[in-house]
């Protein structure tokens, strides 16, 4: 036994021995790269916290927001003042008072105002640290962006060679090593860390690297990012690069279309352009009419093009497939992200191509349009014989890291299931991201035999929204052991064009009960009928009656508030609270003429050249906005550039707050936004003219 | 003298509560049992009037509201409207002179009551807020301050409709209250059977008349105690020289709560009571 331990600890002694300690200093976000720059969206409220003051001026709009790093908190004032003039507060002192000195100066720039503060961090566990950090607030938006990271940076040594190390605080939380965290090493030595999240040189906490013949993973991570320590572990081979000038990996398919084994290695000797895709992804969808023609057109001459499908339902991209046509090889294997070569090739958002060369190289990526038609003709000109030169690498434009989940599943510890009935349980999707959630699916999988779900279409879910989902059940007999069920929420979102499809998963567990729930059905109206009569007696009677009056008063009344509770009657009001219509309150009057664009308003609009989306929230009780809805269609019907959006602000709350349709702590409707110009035309006066300029200058 | 400090502190108390979002408070659930606008920018409550007006537009059956609505008025009954509703304080802060006016005019705020619900019903629009004076007052005014809202017809109207309430206020004590406001007009319907109420001993009562000339609302408590229009201030009771009146919280139906049922015998010249 003591011999164990005494093995023990010196296989433990040598193992610790062969950690390498690399120690870590603030490095320069702006000269690591794009990826050093980590971003995280903090949602901001008309309130504050309870406990914040603010001693400053006085403010038109004011929004709360409120974040970590490590466990130092800080309170974040973005107020508008009369004059238009929008200044952030940051609590740097964590007093809990917002002071006029605490005003950041920021720099304006075109739909976006920016501000760069540095903080103290104070990690749990690890010496306090300075945190630079910048908060971007895209205009309009009930949101800001943190945008830094702190990336540190070091030099690891092995076998007398050097190998630069860089670390991430990709979540922004002031903490190094917890999860969304990364780091970067630079394998190849060149002097560049290519860690964009498809990058050959971006490592997860999780996952090891190599450098020369020797596969490291990390052991210890300093929480205030002074050092970190890595160990040797397994021999792995390093990530293929998936940069211009390296060759593309191989790898082998059944064609989705022919129906056949194919391997990349297959088409050598041609132009290849690898494109990854789906048919849920809109601007996929988009190109797929151009790679059509460039297929047809040079096919001929040695293009040959290899899709790789990241859709789920097979029947869906057949229908696709067949309904447009497609004559080249499609890979397709139903499982979107972990297919085996989007994992393969690091996809974290597509669209996202590769074009190869006669020999396989990758050459180029994410060409579209005209651009990757002349590089297509140019690179069959090169013919198999020519030797790839030296490609510049590509400018990168690769906004965020790997696709994330963006909704929070919430679900019931139980559901319930009844023997031969019909049960229903709810759960709630909350979308805690600024983007919107796409064809947003609800399926349940892993049912008790006997035990049937329909799949619950949601729609989307707009930034910051929620939305309530009933799952019904019908069960016949019940087995006795019920496994946990599997709820799957099926869904895309884009940032810019780049998409992403998830699935999110959470268990359900069963309960049994003996037979359906009984809804009692009457009609609520009988709770008022029963206050009003006992209103009118109140008039009739006198003396001790009375008491008997007041019993069914406070009787009706408690029951009808109960009801009227239950039925989301307080939220109603809550709601009606907070959204103003400017025409019902007699800020303005609603126009009650007919729509009619002048003709200069026409000529107008001919001149966009850009896609123009012009959002208008507006409520269902709203006076004036049918007339600005009215508007803006007419708009569109004028010029097809311009794309209407009609919003019910009462429905979607979470959304126009985003939109910044806000005033005073209330949402105020009819309210226009044209996407891009950073402002929110309010009310129905002069609607025309403002909105036409809007378009001027966004959509010329 | 004590009531009547109990009773501004109450109304105080009222006005902090329609004025809350100051403090950083976001719109709740609750229906202020007043009147005050809920497009007021700091106001933390939903107005019943304005919410009855929606929910007709909605074609919802008012649970909530009527719930809310009848607990308040089984509680204090228009004692609300004596004191808590910040417009009733603004009513007594103007009340210059007392004057009687058209006392038959006082089931005008039925009428409102009632056209506002029509009018709701009929053109789906919340025409009494585009009116009310209580929602220029604070809504319109700030809003213009804060450049949301621009000087234009609605605008005017609404400052009319205040200058007109407002001169009302000076001439006649209550005038809102009394005549117009539809708040009132519901909450009067459960003055009978509230809670908290006026109470009378009939043989204290020499029916001396002092209780009408003080009452703000020109009743006359001693004939038409917790008529619809009372709204509870306590005026009367303080004024009552033989401590005939009085102000709390019993049980409807209880002695004195109902007006009296035969008239007293006629008062010793000495105000003592026939019975002792």
């Amino acid at each position: 036994m003591n011999l164990l331990v005494v093995v023990v600890f010196a296989v433990t002694l040598g193992a610790w021995a062969q950690n390498v300690e690399v120690r870590l200093e603030p490095g320069d976000g702006s000269r690591l790269g794009d990826w050093a720059q980590a971003s995280v969206p903090l949602r901001l409220k008309p309130t504050g916290p309870q406990d914040v003051k603010f001693d400053g001026p006085s403010l038109a709009t004011a929004l709360w927001g409120e974040f970590a790093l490590g466990q130092a908190k800080y309170a974040v004032l973005l107020g508008t003042r009369a004059t238009g003039e929008v200044n952030l507060w940051v609590d740097r002192n964590r007093d809990r008072r917002l002071t006029t000195d605490e005003g950041q100066a920021g720099t304006a720039g075109p739909g976006r105002s920016t501000w760069s503060v540095s903080l103290r961090a104070e990690p749990s566990g690890g010496e306090p640290y300075t945190y630079a950090l910048s908060i971007l607030w895209p205009e309009g938006r009930g949101y800001v962006y943190l945008l830094g990271g702190a990336p540190k940076v070091g030099t690891l040594i092995v076998d007398q060679r050097s190998y630069r190390l860089a670390f991430l605080d990709g979540d922004l939380d002031g903490v190094y090593g917890t999860k969304g965290d990364f780091y970067a090493v630079d394998v190849d030595g060149d002097g560049v860390f290519y860690a964009d999240p498809d990058g050959h040189e971006r490592f997860e906490l999780g996952e090891t690297f190599t450098v020369g013949d020797k596969t490291y993973r990390l052991a210890q991570v300093a929480p205030s990012g002074t050092f970190v320590r890595v160990a040797p572990t397994v021999y792995a081979p390093p990530k293929p690069a998936l940069i211009p000038g390296h060759p593309a990996p191989d790898f082998r398919f059944t064609s989705l279309v022919e129906d056949r084994s194919l391997a990349l290695s297959d088409f050598r000797g041609k132009v290849v352009l690898l494109d990854f895709w789906a048919t849920w992804c809109g601007p996929c969808m988009n190109e797929l009419p151009h790679l059509k023609d460039l297929h047809a057109k040079y096919r001929g001459q040695g293009f040959e093009i290899v899709g790789v499908s990241l859709d789920i339902y097979p029947a869906e991209l057949k229908r696709v497939v067949e309904g447009e046509g497609l004559a080249w090889p499609i890979a397709f294997e139903g499982k979107q992200w972990d297919n085996s070569l989007a994992l393969m090739y690091r996809v974290y958002q597509i669209p996202t191509s590769y074009l190869l060369d006669r020999k396989g190289v990758i050459r180029y990526r994410d060409l579209h349009g005209g651009e990757l038609e002349q590089k297509i003709m140019e690179l069959l000109a090169e013919g198999s014989a020519q030797a790839p030169e030296a490609v510049p690498l590509p400018p990168v434009v690769l906004p965020a890291g790997p696709p994330r989940s963006i909704l929070e599943l919430n679900l019931p510890p139980r559901a319930g299931l009844v023997a031969r009935g019909k049960t229903q349980t709810t759960l709630q999707l909350v979308n805690t991201s600024p983007y919107e959630a796409e064809e947003v699916k609800v399926l349940v999988q892993n049912l008790p035999a006997g035990v049937k779900a329909q799949e619950v279409e949601v729609g989307n879910i707009p930034p910051f929204g929620e939305r309530t989902v009933t799952l019904a059940f019908e069960a016949q007999d019940l087995p006795t052991a019920l496994p946990a069920g599997l709820v799957l929420v099926v869904y895309h979102y884009c940032i810019g064009d780049a998409c992403f499809q998830m699935v999110d998963k959470g268990e359900l567990a069963w309960v049994v009960g003996r037979e359906a729930p009984v809804r009692a059905s009457w009609n609520p109206w009988w709770v008022l009928v029963a206050v009003g009569v006992a209103l009118l007696a109140a008039w009739a009677l006198k003396g001790r009656l009375l008491v008997v009056v007041l019993v069914l008063l406070v009787v009706g009344g408690s029951l009808a508030l109960a009801l009227g509770i239950r039925r989301g009657q307080a939220r109603q009001a809550e709601r009606v609270g907070a959204t103003l219509c400017t025409s019902c309150v007699g800020i303005e009057e609603a126009p009650r003429r007919q729509v009619a664009l002048s003709a200069q308003a026409r000529s107008i609009l001919a001149t966009l050249t850009r896609r123009v989306r012009v959002t208008v929230f507006y409520t269902a009780w709203c006076k004036s906005c049918p007339y600005v809805k009215a508007v803006v269609q007419a708009m569109a019907q004028v010029n097809p550039l311009v794309e209407v959006e009609l919003v019910d602000a009462e429905g979607e709350p979470a959304r126009a707050e985003a939109a910044g349709v806000l005033r005073a702590g209330r949402l105020v409707v009819p309210a226009t936004v044209v996407a891009g110009s950073g402002q929110v035309l309010f009310g129905a006066d002069n609607i025309e003219d403002r909105v036409l300029q809007q378009l001027v200058r966004v959509g010329r | 003298m004590r009531l009547r400090q109990v009773r501004r502190v109450a109304q105080g108390l009222g006005v902090v509560l329609a004025f809350l979002g100051v403090a950083g408070i976001g719109m709740t659930h609750v229906i202020y049992p007043g009147l005050h606008c809920y497009a007021c920018p700091w106001a933390v409550t939903v107005c019943p009037v304005g919410l009855l007006q929606n929910l007709v537009i909605a074609r919802t059956v008012p649970l909530y509201f009527v719930g809310a609505l009848t607990l308040y008025g089984v509680a204090l009954g228009r004692g609300w409207c004596g004191w808590f509703c910040p417009f009733g304080t603004l009513n007594d802060l103007l009340a210059f002179r007392r004057r009687r006016f058209g006392k038959g005019l006082t089931a005008t705020k039925f009428a409102v009551l009632v056209g506002t619900v029509i009018v709701a019903w009929r053109v789906a629009d919340s025409w009494f807020c585009k009116l009310c004076p209580e929602a220029s007052l604070v809504a319109s005014l700030p809003y213009l301050g804060m450049g949301l809202a621009q000087v234009n017809t609605p605008f005017l109207i609404h400052m009319g409709t205040l200058a007109g309430t407002l001169v009302g206020m000076v001439l006649v004590a209550r005038f809102w209250c009394r005549y117009l406001c539809p708040m009132g007009a519901l909450l009067s319907l459960f003055n009978r059977v509230s809670l908290f109420g006026l109470r009378v001993e009939g043989e204290r009562c020499t029916a001396c008349g002092v209780c009408g000339r003080v009452c703000p609302m020109g009743i006359e408590p001693h004939r038409d105690i917790n008529s619809t229009d009372c709204i509870k201030c306590g005026r009367c009771v303080t004024g009552c020289p033989t401590r005939a009146l009085s102000l709390g919280f019993s049980l409807p139906g209880k002695e004195g709560r109902d007006p009296l049922r035969r008239p007293r015998a006629r008062p010793r010249a000495d105000g003592v009571s026939s019975h002792q």
